[in-house]
């Protein structure tokens, strides 16, 4: 039952009689399905490189930035406080910190 | 074109008629991916597919974003190999009156604000068309019969109060006509659109309001009910199998009437 880690989630690839499921780790130690019932037929280490291609896809790494909201300003007197464009499609909403610490420089 | 075998990607997919359509698929033999901003939906989901036996994918993305959409797209053909039914379903309501007046002065006391206005537009009508036009691109380069279904809704005949959705909604609706049309244009013969506009249906943002508001909704219902995501699905699933159907938009409301007993 193959397992990796990637983006700071743990992966596991199980077999369901023919096909694959694969499920990851939740913060409070439940897990949950990427997917279910996967590459029907397919040998486990060839299972395990369909289920990395297919998790990089579904869960990207990266930083997205994101403008200012310059049509909605906060003022105080004359000074405009600009706050992040938040309909904009590339906000993301973080609703958890992530469990890798930043090095220490 | 048969259910068995094809692969369905549903936005929206994670509650309400999203998710009544990704199960009701599943069950007939289709490989579902399930699209939605919310991961605990998705997660929920998937797991209920995988009991059924099925095969499902879940992608949380936000189908205002381009980049989001080519991810789940891609994402579905790296799971299924191939893309057959794209159902538009994930939907926002930001209802307010486009201008307000101030009871003693009658002067305007309030507008719609654009926020309102724009995320409405942006995800019922933008992520609608980033849905077909991405899916459309998929089963042209591949090869595959498909169907392309934007979710409607009975208030495209314009709701008061809901300036941006009935807008929005109008649009999708008029969707069908504009892809067939061009396919035909274009020689693309395989590829099918049919819109769907539900009524008043049993999902969580109707059943959880006011039950005095919803009693008065129904006393215009015919079928004297809401209308159940199930039944939307199972049209949606007739849809695909049934070729004619084609360019066009169908209204599932359950014999919606005005006051007085005149179907809308």
């Amino acid at each position: 039952m193959p397992s990796f880690s990637y983006n700071d989630m743990t992966f596991t690839v199980a077999p369901r009689g023919d096909r694959w499921d694969i499920s990851y780790a939740l913060p409070n130690g439940a897990s949950a399905l990427v997917g279910a019932g996967l590459f029907k037929g397919l040998a486990e280490a060839e299972a395990a490189a369909r289920a990395r291609a297919l998790i990089k896809t579904i869960f990207p790494v990266g930083i997205k930035s994101v403008g200012p909201d310059v049509a909605h300003p906060n003022t105080i007197g004359d000074l405009k406080i600009v706050g992040p464009d938040v309909t904009h499609p590339n906000f993301i909403y973080w609703t958890k910190d992530s469990v890798s610490c930043p090095k220490q420089l | 074109m048969e259910i068995k075998g094809s692969v369905a990607l549903v936005t929206g997919g994670g509650n309400g008629i999203g998710e009544a359509v990704v199960k009701h698929l599943a069950r007939q033999g289709a490989r579902v991916a399930v699209v939605d901003m919310v991961q605990k939906n998705i997660d929920r989901v998937v797991k209920d597919i995988q009991d059924l036996g099925g095969e499902a994918i879940g992608i949380q993305a936000n189908v205002t974003s381009e980049a989001d959409t080519a991810r789940y797209i891609k994402g579905t053909l790296e799971a299924f190999g191939q893309l057959n039914i794209a159902v538009s379903c994930a939907g926002i309501i930001r209802d307010g009156t486009m201008l307000s007046l101030d009871k003693e002065t009658g002067q305007v006391s309030k507008k719609l604000d654009l926020a309102k206005w724009q995320a409405v537009i942006d995800t019922n009508l933008t992520g609608t068309f980033l849905c077909m036009r991405d899916a459309a691109e998929a089963m042209v380069n591949g090869g595959w019969e498909g169907l392309l279904v934007p979710i409607s809704s009975v208030n495209k005949a314009g709701q008061v109060g809901q300036l941006n959705y009935s807008s929005a909604k109008v649009a999708d609706a008029l969707m069908p006509k504009i892809i067939v049309g061009e396919f035909l244009m274009r020689g693309i013969r395989k590829i099918r659109c049919v819109a769907i506009a539900p009524g008043y249906t049993a999902t969580p943002m109707l059943t959880g309001m006011n039950q005095e508001a919803l009693k008065a909704i129904l006393e215009d219902v015919h079928l004297g009910r809401l209308v159940a995501p199930e039944e939307i699905a199972s049209l949606i699933g007739y849809c695909v199998e049934n070729e004619a159907i084609n360019a066009t938009t169908i209204e599932i409301t359950g014999g919606l009437c005005y006051p007085k007993g005149i179907a809308k």
